[in-house]
C-alpha cells in the first residue's frame, strides 16, 4: 500500500507540473460551463434583440385597408404596395421585398357574403423570423375577421368553445426540470472526464515511453501490478477532478451569472443539494476508474502520443452514443439499463436530479461499475506486463 | 554474485496481411549461460541487436525469462521475485530520469521505494550529490539539464541504495569523454566496494580499461565466455577491436 501511494504521489507530482494537463484537467473544467452559459445567454439575447429591431419589407396587392392598418401598426414594416401581381419570386430573390401577400380582386365581396377567399403568400421558406412575424400578422388578421362575423351572426362566443382545458400539475418543478436537463448535465462532465483521463493515460504510459522512462519504472522493486493500479488511479483522479470542477463550475455559474430567471435558479439548487451531488460523485469514482483502465489498456501498445490518441479517441462514440441516449425521451433507467455502462450514469443522475431515482436501482448501478472497473483495470494489467507491447 | 543457466527469451510478433495473420517467434536469447563474481567486472560484448539488452533485462527484473534460470545474490529472479530488485542497481545511457521531477524529488522517489530509512537516505543523498556535484543544480528539473548533469543523477539514483550487483547498459553511450569518465570512475568504485558488476559495451577501449570476466554475445547466443587475460592471450589479430569482429564474424 505504501508503494502505491509513493507512485501515486510521484505521477501526480509529474502530471500537475505540466501545463497541458493544468489546462485541460482544472482551468479548462471550471471555466466551461460557466462559459457556455453566459455564451448561450448573451446569444440568445442577441439574437432576439435582432430579430425585433429588424425591418421586413412586404409587398401588397389588392390589399384591405384594414390588413394594410394592421400591417403599418408595426413600424418595422415596410410595405410596398403593388397595383397587380409581380414576379414575386424575383422581386424577394433581389430582396426588394422579403415577401409579399396578393389579396384577390373580390375580397371585400366575398368578406362581406361571409364566404371563404384565398390569400396568396409568396415567401422564401429559409428567411424563419421574416415569415414568423407575417404568418402572426396574418393569424391575428383572420382572428379578427372570425370574431366580426361571430358578432355579426348574433352567435354567443361561448357556443364555440365547448370546453376550457385545466392542467393541474401534479410533479414538482424539481422533477420536471431534473428529467428535461438532468440528461444533459452527465454529457458534459462525462466528456471532461474522460479528456481528463485520456490525457493523463496517454502521458502516463505512452509518455513514459517518448521520454524513455518506462525501462526505469518497470526495474523498481515493486510489482508491475502497483505500478499499474498507481497510474490508473492518478489518471482517474485526473478525470474525477474536471469533472467535479465541472459541476463546480455549473453551480458557480448559475448562482452568478445574470439573466438566468429566479424560478430556474431555485429549481437547480434545490436539485444540485448535498445528497444529489454526493450520490452523483460516488457514482463517478468507479467510472473515472474503468475509463482509466480502459485508456491504459487501449494506449499501452503505442509508441508515440499521436499513435495513443488514434488508439483511444474512437472510443469516444461508445460514450457518446449512450450519452445521447440518456437524453431521449422515453428511455427510462430500468433493470436493463442499470446495467450499461455510462448509459446507466447519464439515466442514472437523470433520476437523482429529479429526485426519483430508486435506491436499489442505484446500489446495483454502483456495483456494476466497480465491476467494471475492476475488468478494465485487470485488462489493462494484461496490457501492461505484455513484453512486446511496453518495451516496444 | 548473479548466476546465469540456459537463459532463453523468445518474443513473438503477429503480422497481418489482409485477412490472414502471421506469428513469428524469434529467440532474442538463446539458452546462455555464465556466472558474474563479486569484486570482479564482467563485460557482456556484442553488436547491436545481439541480446546484451535483453539479457541485462532480465538480469533487472525488467523482463521474465522464457526459459532458465537468473540467480541474484542467492535469489531466483526467474520466480518473479520484485523484492530482489532492492539489490541491483541498473544504469542505461539513456538516463531513464523522470524530466518533471528535480534531482532532490528523483533520489527521495527511489530512496522511499526501496524503503531506506529517512535518516539514511538523507545521509546517502547528501554524500552522493557533494561526491558527484549535484548540489549546484539539485533543485532544478531534469528536463531542464544537461545530458552530463543528467548521467550524474543517474548515477547517483543507482546507487542511492548500495546496491550489491551492478549492471551497465551501454552506460556511456552518446555522453561526451568526460562524463564517460565518471561512468567509468563509477564502474572501477563498485569493484573496489566488492559489488557484482555486469556492463555492456561495444567499446573496445572501455572494455580494455574495465574488464575481468567477459563474454561475447551474438544473435541470442553466447560465442566466448572466459576471463580478459585469456582472451588477451588467444588473441590473433593486432588488437582487441579486431580479434572481436574476426570473433563475430567467424560465428
Amino acid at each position: 500500500m505504501r508503494d502505491l501511494f509513493i507512485i501515486i504521489k510521484k505521477e501526480l507530482t509529474e502530471l500537475l507540473r505540466d501545463k497541458k494537463t493544468i489546462i485541460n484537467s482544472i482551468v479548462l473544467p471550471t471555466l466551461l460551463i460557466p462559459i457556455l452559459i453566459f455564451g448561450s445567454i448573451k446569444v440568445t439575447q442577441m439574437i432576439s434583440d435582432n430579430e425585433q429591431q429588424k425591418t421586413i419589407k412586404i409587398g401588397l396587392v389588392n390589399a384591405p385597408q384594414d390588413f394594410k392598418d394592421l400591417v403599418a401598426k408595426d413600424t418595422l414594416n415596410i410595405i410596398t404596395t403593388y397595383t397587380d401581381v409581380q414576379d414575386f419570386k424575383d422581386l424577394i430573390s433581389k430582396d426588394s421585398v422579403q415577401t409579399a401577400l396578393v389579396f384577390p380582386i373580390d375580397w371585400a365581396t366575398k368578406m362581406d357574403s361571409l364566404s371563404s377567399s384565398e390569400v396568396q403568400i409568396f415567401r422564401n421558406g429559409s428567411k424563419e423570423s421574416v415569415n414568423r412575424r407575417v404568418s402572426k400578422m396574418i393569424e391575428t388578421y383572420s382572428a379578427n375577421i372570425k370574431e366580426q362575423r361571430i358578432s355579426q351572426l348574433n352567435f354567443p362566443m361561448e357556443k364555440l368553445i365547448p370546453f376550457h382545458e385545466d392542467y393541474v400539475e401534479v410533479g414538482e418543478q424539481k422533477e420536471l426540470i431534473g428529467k428535461r436537463i438532468g440528461g444533459f448535465i452527465p454529457y458534459l462532465f462525462i466528456l471532461t472526464m474522460w479528456g481528463g483521463c485520456l490525457l493523463a493515460g496517454i502521458d502516463l504510459v505512452t509518455g513514459e515511453k517518448e521520454r524513455k522512462t518506462i525501462e526505469t519504472t518497470l526495474s523498481l522493486p515493486i510489482s508491475k501490478f502497483t505500478v499499474l493500479l498507481g497510474k490508473a488511479i492518478v489518471a482517474s483522479i485526473l478525470g474525477f477532478v474536471p469533472a467535479v470542477l465541472n459541476l463546480f463550475g455549473l453551480i458557480m455559474g448559475l448562482k452568478f451569472i445574470p439573466g438566468i430567471p429566479d424560478s430556474f435558479k431555485l429549481v437547480i439548487n434545490e436539485m444540485l443539494n448535498f445528497q444529489s451531488i454526493s450520490l452523483i460523485l460516488l457514482l463517478l469514482i468507479p467510472f473515472s476508474l474503468f475509463l482509466s483502465g480502459l485508456i491504459i489498456s487501449l494506449v499501452a501498445s503505442a509508441t508515440s502520443f499521436k499513435e495513443a490518441q488514434s488508439k483511444a479517441t474512437p472510443i469516444i462514440m461508445l460514450i457518446i452514443i449512450p450519452l445521447v441516449l440518456a437524453m431521449m425521451p422515453g428511455i427510462e433507467l430500468s433493470w436493463t439499463t442499470v446495467l450499461i455502462p455510462v448509459l446507466n450514469i447519464g439515466l442514472g443522475v437523470k433520476e437523482i436530479m429529479a429526485g426519483t431515482i430508486d435506491m436499489m436501482q442505484y446500489v446495483t448501478i454502483l456495483i456494476s461499475l466497480i465491476a467494471f472497473a475492476m475488468g478494465a483495470i485487470y485488462f489493462s494489467y494484461k496490457k501492461f506486463s505484455d513484453e512486446n507491447a511496453i518495451l516496444k | 554474485m548473479i548466476h546465469i543457466e540456459n537463459l532463453t527469451k523468445s518474443f513473438t510478433t503477429t503480422t497481418k496481411k489482409g485477412f490472414k495473420k502471421k506469428t513469428t517467434t524469434v529467440n532474442a536469447v538463446d539458452n546462455i549461460s555464465f556466472d558474474c563474481k563479486p569484486g570482479r567486472i564482467f563485460s557482456l560484448l556484442g553488436p547491436n541487436g545481439a541480446g546484451k539488452t535483453t539479457t541485462l533485462r532480465m538480469i533487472a527484473g525488467i523482463i521474465n525469462p522464457t526459459s532458465g534460470t537468473v540467480i541474484v545474490d542467492q535469489a531466483n529472479l526467474s520466480e518473479g521475485n520484485d523484492e530482489i530488485k532492492k539489490r541491483i542497481g541498473f544504469l542505461t545511457g539513456s538516463t531513464g530520469l523522470y524530466e518533471r521531477l528535480n534531482p532532490d524529488e528523483t533520489i527521495d522517489f527511489f530512496g522511499k521505494i526501496y524503503h531506506i530509512p529517512e535518516a539514511e537516505l538523507n545521509e546517502r543523498k547528501e554524500y552522493l550529490f557533494e561526491k558527484l556535484g549535484i548540489n549546484d543544480f539539485r533543485k532544478k528539473r531534469v528536463g531542464q539539464m544537461s545530458t552530463g548533469m543528467k548521467q550524474k543523477v543517474s548515477i547517483a539514483r543507482t546507487l542511492i541504495h548500495d546496491p550489491e550487483v551492478l549492471i551497465f547498459d551501454e552506460p556511456t553511450s552518446g555522453l561526451d569523454v568526460i562524463t564517460a569518465d565518471s561512468i567509468i570512475d563509477l564502474i572501477r568504485e563498485s569493484k573496489e566496494n566488492n559489488k557484482t558488476v555486469i556492463f555492456s559495451s561495444h567499446i573496445m577501449s572501455e572494455v580494455d580499461l574495465l574488464c575481468d570476466d567477459l563474454a561475447i554475445i551474438n544473435k541470442g547466443a553466447i560465442i566466448y565466455n572466459d576471463t580478459f587475460d585469456n582472451f588477451k592471450d588467444e588473441m590473433k589479430a593486432e588488437n582487441l577491436t579486431q580479434e572481436f569482429i574476426n570473433r563475430v564474424k567467424e560465428a
